[in-house]
């Protein structure tokens, strides 16, 4: 197990004062804040701060960890090393989040609840990725998450557990499921955490998603827009074919009711929204460029033209 | 642990979080959640009584988010509150930026 050293992830020397460790920290926050971040890494990098803060800005945690030295850590593990008590508290248990020397920590900690002392297990969060097709029809999942479980001693050891989550239809970006009793377990045979679900839909350019509603941009020729035509168009809900009234133009939004997300118990479904594009042919052959060049000659079409003034 | 019976998921919205449920979702006092819904950081300051609060995912996310801002730099609610509210704009205002292919 490799040594984690969390002054250098912070940029801090070992003998920094704990109000250094916290201007530290702040100030990479800032930079790797995820929503203002520049950086590829950010998201890597804020859960490495968050890890060596939860650390390094307690106390007591951070002394265990300078007695911990730079020794490999199952070595300590077996000698002086006396975690505090809520070792580990406090921290977010996202699947896969920690490091794997935080979760060798993590796994050396005796006796951090004690027994026969009641209490409910901790909520834990993560965030899962899905198509925005599983939003229309509903989708099976398998999540890892690491546990941490008391053996036989009484020390805490880690696990990996795997769940198998149905994921209802109808659910909506940055909406929480909610999976009771799957969080951290409780102490003193008190009931387990509940573990928090947070959609995200994977990036997919061809819609735009609010709420329940969907933007689709569908690209029509000139002819289809100016005639007027029966279009087949991929939609998230499989393909339908949409009316193009004659006269569109592009920036035109034709609507489709209930093809959006689909409703549930609380909320209705939402629309799908096809926002027209017109693209035009190109002029790369003789006959092509003769049809422009005609058009030109007899429409005497000029789209600059106000028409109130006539110029 | 692989072919258990699938576990359900339940959309938040439809099982929305009582303010004890909140509180211990987000690791702090319901104090804290109170503080809040009565300055209309959260819940938009409704007038119901604390126990008709019923609150849904994105009062989670936001909450949770508050926390954090609060934390992190020990910034006043107010200021966390501003914060939060710039992000949920910029976010939404990116996902605009992306439909529209720029």
């Amino acid at each position: 197990m490799d040594y984690k050293d969390y002054y250098a992830v912070l940029g801090v020397p070992k003998t920094a004062s704990a109000d250094e460790i916290k201007a530290a920290y702040r100030k990479l926050v800032r930079k790797y804040h995820p929503d203002v971040s520049k950086e590829a890494d950010a998201d890597a990098r804020t859960k490495e701060l968050n890890e060596a803060y939860g650390v390094l800005g307690d106390p007591e945690k951070r002394a265990a960890y300078d007695e911990l030295g730079s020794a490999p850590y199952r070595q300590a593990g077996e000698g002086g090393f006396r975690p505090p008590p809520d070792w580990g508290a406090g921290f977010e248990s996202f699947g896969g989040a920690d490091s794997d020397f935080f979760k060798d920590l993590f796994a050396h900690v005796g006796g951090g609840r004690r027994r026969g002392f009641q209490m409910r297990g901790d909520d834990s969060y993560a965030v899962i990725e899905i198509a925005l097709q599983d939003a229309y029809a509903g989708a099976g999942r398998t999540i890892s998450l690491r546990v941490p479980e008391a053996d036989a001693s009484g020390r805490v050891i880690t696990r990996e557990r795997t769940l198998n989550v149905t994921i209802p239809k109808g659910v909506t970006e940055g909406q929480q499921l909610r999976l009771a009793g799957q969080g951290q377990p409780g102490s003193g045979g008190a009931a387990a955490g509940d573990l928090y679900l947070e959609i995200r839909f994977a990036e997919d350019r061809r819609y735009r998603v609010e709420g329940r509603d969907v933007y689709q941009t569908v690209p029509v020729a000139p002819w289809e827009a100016a005639l007027g035509a029966g279009i087949e168009v991929a939609t998230p809900s499989g393909r339908v074919t949409v009316a193009v009234p004659a006269d569109s133009q592009g920036g035109r939004k034709l609507r489709l009711k209930g093809r959006g997300i689909p409703g549930t118990a609380s909320a209705p479904a939402g629309d799908l929204y096809l926002l027209l594009e017109i693209a035009l042919p190109p002029a790369n052959t003789p006959r092509a460029r003769a049809l422009y060049e005609q058009m030109a000659r007899e429409l005497g079409f000029n789209p600059r033209l106000d028409p109130r003034t006539g110029l | 642990m692989n072919g258990e019976q699938p576990i359900r998921a339940v959309p938040l919205d439809e099982a929305a979080l009582t303010l004890d449920e909140l509180a211990r979702a987000c690791a702090v006092e319901p104090g804290w959640v109170v503080q809040r819904v009565r300055t209309g950081i959260l819940l938009d300051g409704t007038g119901d009584a604390p126990e008709a609060w019923r609150f849904t995912s994105v009062d989670l996310v936001r909450a949770r988010s508050l926390l954090r801002i609060e934390r992190d730099f020990d910034a006043n609610e107010e200021v966390a509150a501003l914060v939060v509210d710039l992000t949920e704009e910029v976010r939404r205002l990116r996902r605009r930026l992306r439909a529209a292919g720029l």
